[in-house]
């Protein structure tokens, strides 16, 4: 068994940094505590460094047998996992410093979550698959649940874990299904085999595919699997609200390309129709449900039900021509990136905010462009982006998404036409908040000024979103690269 | 057919035409440039800026002349074009075409102009938009100088339509009284609802030429040539007609013109004699092959459209209180005459033109004198004159002449040229219009010394010192009255009518006769006319003896009613309840499905959270809470949840997983 | 780079400069950022004035678009899509004619800062909007052209929306979403087009307008695939234009923005409609275009006659004008309809002459609304004459220009629009049917006396009459200076145009014939 040092050193030095911002964190006085944040994002640098300098090295011999795999595609999500990683600590350091949590811990678990994170795109079989995901969510639990004081907290943290463990054992039992019938379970390996049962046993393969996308259904919060994600994300601290929202579902993507376009790809014609479904009826009633949201934070989880919706659609376009794979999966991988982008950045904006208006209503947002420019200029970016219109981003984001459908024909013209229908119908609620900030004034005039902190990444998320609209080309090389989906 | 005629026109007759000839366009373009001078400098020009305008159009007349020399030494007809924009196949041309008929016209409408803007200088002293007026004026007779010149249809409508905006401009020149811009959008509209089909016929011939030009002289070669469907000849012409019926105020759209008389009175002067009106008429005389090619059906409703009209006016003119009104009506019958006259073909072609001519000097006359008149009177109602021929000793001897001629008195132009109309009927055996020709030879006469007899015999019933109007007023009406006296010898047989030998249409002119039959026909008309007309108005009585008519006088009071039933029946219907209608319908169906759909979007949507609240969660927290119903046990809510949560999941994902395994 | 292949990026991009510019000026600095907004459109306007004198109108082509000043360079190889931009002689009066517009606009911005001032934002957003509108007329990939497309919503939307009057709200989002919702099925057609098109040695795709039109005039189109997909495009096309009855953003967007919006408004972005009929949807899906044509010129001919009677029902002056607007675009669309060279041509002199005329109409209610504070006809209830002299002057020189009197820019278009209603294209291609065609020019023919009657009553009620009281000591200026100079150049094209026809017809005349000779004109 061959382990390659170089390719889990991320790992390894994230898995360091847990072990040292959780002791520091004891021998810290109160008043200090929020110095775990500082370890703790030079950790991520750490990692983050250690992931780019994987970069350019070919694809590596495989460690543990295989299951650890690092390519193009492991190195593209950890990177944006990382990335994503320190845009979550910087918006925490006020957020938790003032809000009076237990901020070592805080620390801890969100390091611990990305860790999971980590390993997804690395993971190349069920095992490790279910272990990332696990990683993943647990620690999730707790952050959910962090605001004790607050009972909608705890109720929504609840919700979340006991959902959470549920779906966890429908997967786990898919997981356990497949490995008995194929008798393997690195991915590739699973796929060789799910091709050669037929009949009953198919039938059974088909059953256990099934639970496995239930299971993963509930981490991207699909509907109809999706009931958790409003109260939870309600609930918790917007942080981690973001982490939920950015991080945690894209590690469900992470985990489910895998799956769809390498491991089950030949099953294709048993579970397209079944993401046909889930696409259609996750986007349109998340961003029907949004259109009635008055509360920021309820809206933007509504909104992420509605992308969910959207970076399902290319799961649905597969088919049996390496081709339109190969672009489907591109188009999910660019649009999970740069959706990443813009919604940290909605999400870093609301932060800023919620220090003001704890609730967080639409109207709290009134009069922004006047009392904070900056903030008001970028959150306009972020929603016209989220909504997919030039020039922003997010416009690149869907049209190659549109692409593949019509690319795919057939279905795929049925879905890129719901899709963009839904966009415009976005439009509706995104444009509620530059409304808001833009064309009303607030009672209080008073100047906002947001963390400095959190400037910064809001800062760097707009000028990240206007650029990749000019030159688009490097976020869509690195969709281009994770050649994962060719014909897997 | 296309190829044969080319794109460029005939070839240019006769280069060396003469100077005059060859640079006719200038009389047409002098009056814009004045025009231009006089709206950008006239203000701070000395006298308020006339001096463009009559400088212009002096120069013009002057020229105008020269021109008719050469066709009076019996030249040939002159044409030049340049290239003025391509459209596809159409090579659209900018030029001049010069005959006999175009260098009357100029000298009608230069000579009346003229007089009129001089005439003008003592009218319109002190007005509140004195340069403005001038400007208008200018304007105006250069459009009309464009109409007659253009060699190309679409370079006259623009002329045509410049005039048309010109005419709105100066009727409702005191547009302070709305009456005054209603009645000049009255005129504006009406004469449009004629230029919409006129644009189509313009369109039709041009088809006819393939789409290749608008040149009138090679679209006359062309449906001469006969390759041409008899259909889009015919159609063309009637359709060119329409543009005559609503310019030359013939039925059913004369009702603009009597209100027109809203404008100073030197503007009817020139409106009614030497521009605007004319033109339709002129219109019909140059696209005249069009008319001889077509089916005969399209002359006759020509000469049927006149007749109509001629009576129709003539009768409106008698019971007009207003003096400018019985002119307005007699402008409509004359003109009535001349197109009636074209409808018999080409033998009433130079009668009607000569009419034409003749009409230009003795109704600008009669106008103008009006508005000395009124000047004097401070009234335009008759009813409020009588005995002015002591006080305006010139007016009144000027408007005789002038009323001499359009009653038809001889030795007066009226005479002549109102013979040769019969002349014309006769001749081309539609007998039925000679025979309404001499009844409106009556009807005029009767009229005429209606009006003399009102305004200039009896006593004077007015409250206003009447007086004789300045002199910079009176020369005009000296100049035309003039005029009038010797104009009609040019039709005059006995004397070579050196007129038709100008202005005729085909290969050459008919020969001159002097029918005394006619003559003597024509004398006694207006004889019997004038005599009555004197038994009944000899003395001032009120009311107007005619009232004896009853029903037929109310008719004639509510000018047939026909006023009413445009306002009441066309406009005001689209103006209020369909444009309104339109409007609620924009408002309410189109922009309700609109926004409707965003309606059903939000409600859709409600609908949705609802599901998803109430359903899709429920089942999870529902089932919780029906737990707490049963109250079984010592389970915490929470903990009550987890088992349900439990149950709903697995239940669901048995469903599913049977569904999928069905046997 | 050169001269040729560096100034239409220049120019175009240019006002995007301006806008980074305008942005990094001091607060407060008011006259710093007016005058940024004057040199830059004045720069560029400069700038394109030199690319219609450079050009080279003899050049010519076998096949559309003739295009010159051309730079064609990878962009987002991923997607397949290029930044190739040019020009011919069908954009050039309209690319100037936005740049003309603009640099009218930065001037009349100078002296006229709508509420709520901001005039920082004001100026960027307008310099955005004027790049989004220039490059869509330059555009030749048509991700590139799609782009520039939706770049002029975001600016538009918050120009209407800030600065907008009392429904500005309901205006801008009603744009927003109605426009949007049409170039996203337009985008679709786009995609469609790209994947059935043409494949180059590689077998890549390509965006590449040149190369489609040359695929889809050799018929490389299915006829079905033709129909469905010249349905989406021009349901894009057919909002932006608009035509009836997509038209009903348009009148509520117009009456509520400010007064330069309203002149960019209906002087540019209305053309990118009519131009994306005559740039993408004939020459490329000319099957398609051939079985919509009777439907479009339907349309047409009920928009032309609608929007009249919708005027005469107006009671807000500006609103007035915002449904003229629908009327007149029906005679391009119906000119465009026609499929002849001569409907073609009057549809892209129409759109030049209602850029020109409409914009200064716009611009002198815009000033009317400036000395009255209000559009209600009956407010200002007439005098207007009395009171200011010129400006009523103008007024009326302008609205009869647009009636379409003959020797004014109006009468061209529309009138050659009708001719070309009159023969319609009967070619074996395109085969109209001439009695339909003729029935809309009738249609047409009322609606030019309607129109002639709404404008005049218009005139009635505004200019003539007495003053009432209470406006007569009111102390109302006439035209300021600044007016004339952002005012003059639009007059005197008004007259211009109309007396000298050729200076558009010449620029566009190869470019249409080469667009008719696909549909056998």
């Amino acid at each position: 068994m061959t382990i390659d040092y170089h390719a889990i050193l991320p790992v390894l030095i994230l898995s360091g940094t847990i072990v040292i911002v959780l002791v520091t964190d004891l021998f810290l006085s109160p008043r200090h505590r929020s110095a775990s944040m500082w370890v703790a994002f030079a950790g991520v640098l750490a990692t983050l460094v250690a992931v780019l300098s994987l970069i350019g090295k070919g694809d590596r011999p495989g460690s543990f047998g295989g299951s650890y795999q690092v390519d193009a595609f492991t190195i593209v999500f950890q990177t944006f996992f990382m990335s994503a990683a320190a845009v979550v600590l910087l918006i925490s350091y006020r957020y938790f410093r003032e809000g009076g949590f237990y901020q070592g811990e805080y620390y801890f678990l969100l390091l611990t979550s990305f860790l999971g994170c980590l390993l997804m795109p690395a993971s190349r079989d069920l095992l490790m698959l279910f272990l990332s995901l696990e990683l993943v969510s647990a620690p999730g639990f707790l952050m959910a649940a962090f605001r004790k004081s607050d009972v909608k907290g705890n109720e929504g943290g609840l919700k979340f874990f006991l959902i959470g463990v549920l779906s966890t054992a429908v997967m786990l039992y898919g997981m356990s299904l497949i490995y008995g019938l194929t008798g393997h379970l690195q991915l590739a390996a699973v796929s060789a085999g799910l091709q050669q049962l037929s009949g009953a046993k198919e039938t059974l393969a088909n059953a256990a595919i099934l639970f496995v996308v239930v299971g993963f259904a509930f981490k991207i919060s699909a509907v109809p699997f999706q009931f958790w994600a409003p109260d939870t994300y309600e609930g918790s601290p917007v942080p981690v609200a973001a982490f939920l929202g950015v991080a945690s579902s894209a590690a469900g993507f992470a985990g489910l390309l895998q799956l769809m376009f390498v491991a089950f790809v030949h099953e294709y014609a048993f579970w397209v129709p079944m993401f046909v479904a889930l696409s259609l009826v996750t986007m349109t009633l998340g961003n029907l449900v949004a259109l009635q949201q008055r509360q920021v934070v309820r809206l933007l989880a509504y909104s992420g039900i509605a992308q969910t919706g959207y970076i399902l659609l290319p799961f649905a376009l597969v088919s049996a021509d390496p081709s339109i794979n190969h672009s489907a999966f591109q188009a999910a991988v660019t649009y999970i990136l740069i959706y990443g982008i813009m919604n940290l950045g909605a999400f870093a904006v609301t932060t800023a905010i919620s220090s003001r208006h704890p609730l967080l209503q639409i109207q709290d947002f009134a009069g922004l462009a006047k009392r904070a420019p900056l903030l008001a200029m970028a959150m306009t970016v972020f929603m016209v982006s989220l909504a997919g219109v030039p020039p922003t981003g997010g416009f690149w984001a869907k049209l190659l998404i549109f692409q593949a459908g019509i690319q795919r024909g057939g279905v795929g013209v049925l879905l890129a036409v719901a899709m963009v229908i839904n966009s415009v119908i976005s439009v509706g609620y995104y444009f509620l908040i530059p409304r808001a900030m833009i064309f009303e004034d607030a009672e209080d005039q008073t100047p906002f000024r947001s963390p400095i902190l959190v400037t910064a990444v809001v800062a760097v998320a707009m000028v990240a979103l206007l650029v990749i609209f000019i030159v688009p080309n490097a976020i869509y090389r690195l969709g281009e690269v994770t050649s994962l989906g060719s014909g897997g | 057919m296309v190829g044969v005629l080319g794109a460029e026109g005939a070839p240019a007759a006769a280069s060396s035409a003469g100077w005059f000839v060859e640079h006719a366009w200038l009389i047409g373009l002098l009056p814009f440039i004045s025009a231009g001078l006089a709206l950008f400098f006239g203000k701070r020009t000395p006298g308020g800026g006339p001096v463009y305008g009559i400088a212009a159009i002096g120069a013009g007349s002057v020229m105008a002349l020269g021109v008719a020399w050469h066709f009076v030494q019996g030249g040939g007809p002159y044409e030049k074009y340049v290239e003025w924009f391509r459209i596809g196949s159409l090579h659209m041309q900018l030029g001049s075409y010069v005959d006999g008929l175009t260098a009357v016209m100029l000298i009608v409408v230069t000579f009346v102009s003229l007089m009129v803007q001089v005439y003008s200088l003592g009218y319109m002293h002190g007005d509140v938009r004195y340069t403005w007026y001038f400007v208008v004026l200018s304007l105006f007779t250069g459009a009309m100088l464009d109409v007659v010149l253009a060699g190309n249809l679409f370079q006259l409508l623009v002329g045509w339509e410049v005039m048309g905006i010109c005419s709105y401009l100066l009727i409702g020149h005191w547009y302070e009284d709305p009456a005054n811009s209603g009645a000049a959008i009255k005129a504006f509209l009406t004469t449009r609802i004629g230029d919409v089909p006129f644009m189509f016929g313009i369109f039709a011939l041009i088809f006819a030429t393939g789409m290749t030009t608008s040149n009138i002289q090679v679209i006359g070669q062309t449906v001469a040539g006969g390759h041409v469907s008899l259909l889009l000849v015919t159609t063309a012409a009637l359709l060119l007609f329409g543009g005559t019926i609503g310019k030359s105020a013939q039925f059913p759209l004369y009702v603009w013109l009597p209100d027109a008389m809203a404008g100073p009175t030197p503007v009817s002067a020139l409106i009614h004699a030497a521009t605007m009106v004319a033109a339709g008429v002129y219109l019909v005389a140059r696209m005249f092959q069009v008319f001889v090619s077509a089916d005969p059906i399209a002359l006759h409703v020509v000469a049927i459209i006149g007749a109509i009209t001629l009576l129709l006016a003539a009768f409106l003119a008698l019971v007009q209180d207003d003096i400018k009104k019985v002119l307005a009506y007699s402008t409509i019958s004359q003109l009535a005459y001349m197109v009636a006259a074209l409808g018999v073909g080409s033998d009433g072609y130079p009668a009607a033109m000569f009419h034409l001519f003749t009409h230009a000097f003795f109704k600008a006359l009669l106008f103008l004198g009006a508005g000395s008149v009124i000047h004097a009177a401070h009234t335009n109602n008759m009813s409020e004159m009588g005995g002015l021929r002591k006080d305006m000793k010139v007016t009144f001897w000027t408007f005789a002449i002038g009323a001499a001629a359009l009653a038809g008195v001889p030795p007066f132009s009226g005479f002549f040229s109102k013979d040769e109309l019969i002349l014309a009927a006769k001749d081309s055996h539609t007998y039925w219009l000679a025979v309404v020709l001499l009844v409106g030879a009556i009807l005029t006469a009767f009229y005429t010394t209606r009006m003399i007899l009102l305004t200039f015999f009896g006593d004077y019933r007015g409250h206003a010192h009447a007086h004789e109007s300045p002199r910079v007023m009176t020369v005009p009406l000296i100049l035309l009255a003039g005029a009038t006296c010797v104009v009609g010898l040019l039709g005059f047989a006995p004397l070579g009518a050196p007129f038709l030998d100008w202005v005729y249409f085909g290969g050459e002119p008919i020969p001159a006769v002097f029918s005394p039959l006619v003559a003597i026909l024509s004398i006694v008309a207006v004889t019997v006319g004038i005599w009555t007309g004197y038994i009944v108005y000899r003395r001032w009585r009120t009311p107007d003896p005619l009232t004896r008519l009853g029903p037929a006088y109310d008719l004639l009071e509510h000018k047939y009613y026909l006023d009413d039933l445009y306002w009441n029946g066309i406009v005001r219907p689209i103006r209020d309840p369909i444009a309104a209608g339109v409007y609620w319908t924009n408002q309410h169906v189109i922009d309700g499905v609109v926004n409707g759909a965003a309606t059903l979007a939000y409600a859709l949507s409600a609908l949705v959270a609802w599901f998803d609240r109430n359903v899709i969660d429920g089942v999870v927290n529902g089932a919780g809470s029906a737990m707490e119903l049963f109250g079984r046990g010592l389970r915490t809510i929470q903990t009550g949840k987890v088992q349900w949560y439990a149950v709903g999941l697995f239940a669901g994902v048995i469903l599913l997983t049977v569904f999928i395994i069905r046997p | 780079m050169t001269w040729q292949n560096s100034a239409i990026t220049i120019t175009t991009l240019l006002p995007i400069v301006g806008a980074l510019g305008v942005l990094l000026v001091p607060r407060g600095d008011d006259r710093l950022v007016k005058g940024i907004g004057i040199a830059i459109t004045g720069v560029c306007l400069a700038l394109a004035i030199a690319i219609a004198a450079t050009y080279d109108y003899s050049a010519t082509c076998a096949t559309p678009p003739c295009l010159q000043f051309v730079l064609n360079v990878q962009w987002i190889p991923v997607i397949g899509a290029r930044y190739h931009v040019g020009i011919d002689g069908i954009s050039m009066p309209l690319y100037v004619l936005t740049f003309l517009l603009g640099f009218l606009c930065a001037v009349y911005t100078g002296r006229y800062v709508p509420e709520p001032g901001r005039i920082k934002a004001f100026v960027a957003l307008t310099l955005l909007l004027i790049t989004g509108m220039a490059g869509t007329f330059v555009a030749f990939d048509l991700i590139l052209f799609f782009v520039f497309w939706e770049l002029v919503l975001v600016p538009m939307y918050f120009l209407i929306g800030v600065w907008g009057s009392a429904n500005r709200q309901y205006a801008s989002i009603k744009f927003f979403l109605y426009t949007l919702l049409g170039s996203v099925f337009m985008l679709l057609g786009f995609l469609a087009l790209y994947f059935s098109g043409p494949v180059d040695a590689l077998g890549k795709h390509t965006f590449d307008l040149t190369a489609l039109t040359a695929f889809g005039a050799g018929g490389g189109y299915t006829h079905l695939f033709q129909l469905v997909v010249f349905g989406a495009i021009a349901l894009g096309f057919a909002v932006k234009v608009p035509m009836w009855p997509f038209h009903t953003w348009l009148p509520d967007a117009h009456t509520e923005a400010p007064t330069i919006g309203s002149v960019l408004l209906a002087g540019v972005m209305l053309k990118m409609g009519t131009y994306g009929f005559v740039r993408i949807a004939l020459p490329v899906l000319p099957q398609g275009a051939v079985a919509y044509a009777p439907w479009i010129g339907g349309l047409a001919a009920i928009a032309i006659v609608y929007a009249a009677l919708a005027c005469l029902a107006q009671k807000d002056l500006k609103r007035l004008i915002a449904f003229s607007s629908v009327g007149h675009m029906g005679f391009v669309m119906l000119g465009i309809a026609t499929l002849t060279t001569i409907g073609i041509q009057a549809a892209i002199f129409g759109m030049v002459a209602h850029g020109v005329i409409t914009g200064m109409l716009f611009f002198c209610v815009g000033s009317i609304y400036d000395r009255y504070h209000t559009r209600q006809i009956a407010d200002i209830g007439g005098g207007m004459a009395e009171i200011m002299p010129k400006l009523s002057g103008i007024f009326a020189f302008v609205a009869i220009a647009s009636l379409g009197l003959p020797g004014l820019a109006g009468f061209w278009g529309e009138v050659m629009a009708l001719l070309g209603a009159f023969s319609p294209n009967t070619s074996t291609v395109a085969g109209l049917n001439v009695g339909l065609f003729r029935a809309f020019m009738i249609a047409g023919g009322i609606g030019t006396i309607l129109t002639a009657g709404y404008f005049l009553w218009m005139l009635q009620r505004v200019n003539m009459g007495l003053a009432p009281e209470r406006w007569r000591d009111h102390g109302l200026r006439d035209i300021l200076t600044v007016e004339w100079v952002s005012w003059v150049p639009l007059l005197v094209l008004i007259l211009v145009l109309g007396l000298i026809p050729s200076i558009v017809l010449n620029s566009t005349e190869q470019g249409v014939n080469l667009i008719v000779k696909i549909f056998g004109g």
